[in-house]
């Protein structure tokens, strides 16, 4: 059996695009669920059972189901009921699967910061919001990086996954070439060799994220 | 909500459920084999040995799990690899889990006091029976929680198996949505199932846990 990666030069430029709507996405879904597991993890700590019950059913609820289902569920099954964009969809799918993650780390980092911190602020005459975000958030966030970036990792890798919904990211794109040129391997091993070298530069952002990390802690 | 489709799709459902717990039970057995040999082979006196599996598990755990299946299900029959669905499944999801395994295992061991191995090692014990008796003992509680953790990832991604057309629970739910036409209905009770399927796998990693450090002093 002989390889032939012509045709995948020939579609490079599509793979390409590909590749920048996986990492647009990425981006996206990190800002998303890095900010909104912040926001989940203070509500669920700092409000009365109302308001976190639900919270915590949902962190629950995202977390033992699996990611594709999900979004099955939000394109297919709410699309019965408003129709959303794909991309909105899975964007949003993505970002609400690895916000109920973060929100589980920021709980525990939130709770490891000591109390003696926030009883020396309150003393020190701060109030309960301002000790929130001048003390103890700013600790708890430097004490999730390590997980936080391990997320990350593990989240650009599910981006693939999104191709299911009909999102025109790196693995549709090459599905369409394939479709067109016959050539599954050919394609699924670039596809594998860029997502190992994107993976590759995100490990050395997260050496250099811990770094940082260990020196401001 | 239309109850009565519900109940009625239910033993098609629980069917394809079972086909999701087998799946996964064959690729966490296969992908024990597999870790345990990854650990053997990281931990290894010849270099080049050491650097096949950091190379194996870098690479497993850096490419998409999803773009592996893909590979090996439609690119695989290129090399000359014809697989049935259910079978690549379980190699891909075995080959896998095996290498965040092997991590997992060698975490677990290394966690272990050095001074326990190098006490047992001049009490005159063997390297395999230090292993055996002393280091294993010790490492075991963490390690069967973080391969919990695992299995209960490896129960998770199953559903991506649906994409080589597996007839699993994520599969045989679309199937019935596009015979149904209830997307709501379907999907709430496939991911109830899964639910169901994750706190089993959670309840024996509980119960393996409680068992493997009965005689700890913790």
């Amino acid at each position: 059996m002989e390889f032939d990666f012509s045709p995948v030069i020939e579609y490079l430029p599509t793979l390409l695009q590909g590749v920048g709507v996986t990492l647009l996405i990425g981006l996206a879904v990190a800002v998303i669920s890095v900010l909104g597991g912040q926001i989940v993890a203070v509500i669920t700590l700092y409000t009365r059972k109302v308001v976190n019950w639900p919270l915590r059913f949902f962190i629950w609820l995202f977390m033992t189901t699996p990611l594709l289902l999900q979004l099955y569920f939000l394109y297919f099954g709410l699309g019965e009921l408003i129709l959303i964009p794909a991309i909105v969809v899975g964007i949003l799918g993505l970002g609400f699967h690895y916000m109920a993650y973060n929100a589980d780390i920021f709980i525990a980092t939130i709770r490891s910061v000591s109390s003696g911190q926030y009883e020396a602020s309150r003393s020190l005459g701060f109030g309960h919001l301002r000790t929130l975000f001048y003390v103890i958030l700013p600790q708890a966030f430097y004490r999730a990086l390590p997980q936080l970036s391990n997320n990350m990792i593990i989240m650009v890798k599910d981006i693939s996954v999104l191709s299911a919904i009909g999102i025109g990211e790196m693995v549709y794109v090459s599905q369409y070439a394939i479709s067109v040129t016959f050539r599954p391997f050919e394609f699924y091993i670039t596809i594998a060799v860029i997502y190992y070298l994107i993976n590759l530069m995100m490990e050395a952002g997260q050496t250099w994220i811990e770094r940082r990390a260990a020196y401001r802690r | 909500m239309d109850f009565n489709l519900m109940i009625e799709i239910t033993p098609l459902l629980v069917k394809a459920a079972w086909v999701t717990v087998d799946i996964s039970a064959r690729a966490l057995l296969f992908g024990f084999i597999i870790a345990s040999v990854l650990v053997t082979l990281r931990t290894s006196r010849i270099p080049p040995v050491r650097w096949f599996a950091r190379a194996y598990i870098s690479v497993v755990r850096g490419t998409p799990y999803f773009v592996q299946l893909l590979l090996v299900f439609y690119g695989g029959p290129a090399i000359g690899l014809r697989l049935d669905p259910f079978t690549c499944g379980v190699v891909v999801g075995a080959f896998n889990i095996g290498a965040y395994m092997s991590e997992a295992i060698r975490g677990a061991i290394e966690s272990v006091d050095s001074g326990q191995n190098e006490a047992s090692r001049s009490l005159g014990f063997g390297r395999l029976e230090t292993l055996r008796y002393i280091v294993l003992p010790q490492a075991a509680g963490l390690m069967i929680r973080s391969v919990g953790v695992l299995a209960i990832i490896l129960v998770k991604n199953s559903s991506l198996v649906s994409i080589i057309s597996v007839i699993e629970l994520t599969y045989q739910a679309q199937r019935l949505i596009g015979s149904t036409y209830k997307p709501l209905e379907v999907f709430t009770l496939s991911a109830l199932m899964y639910i169901v399927i994750i706190y089993a796998v959670m309840g024996i990693v509980e119960f393996c846990y409680r068992r493997a450090t009965r005689y700890a002093f913790l």
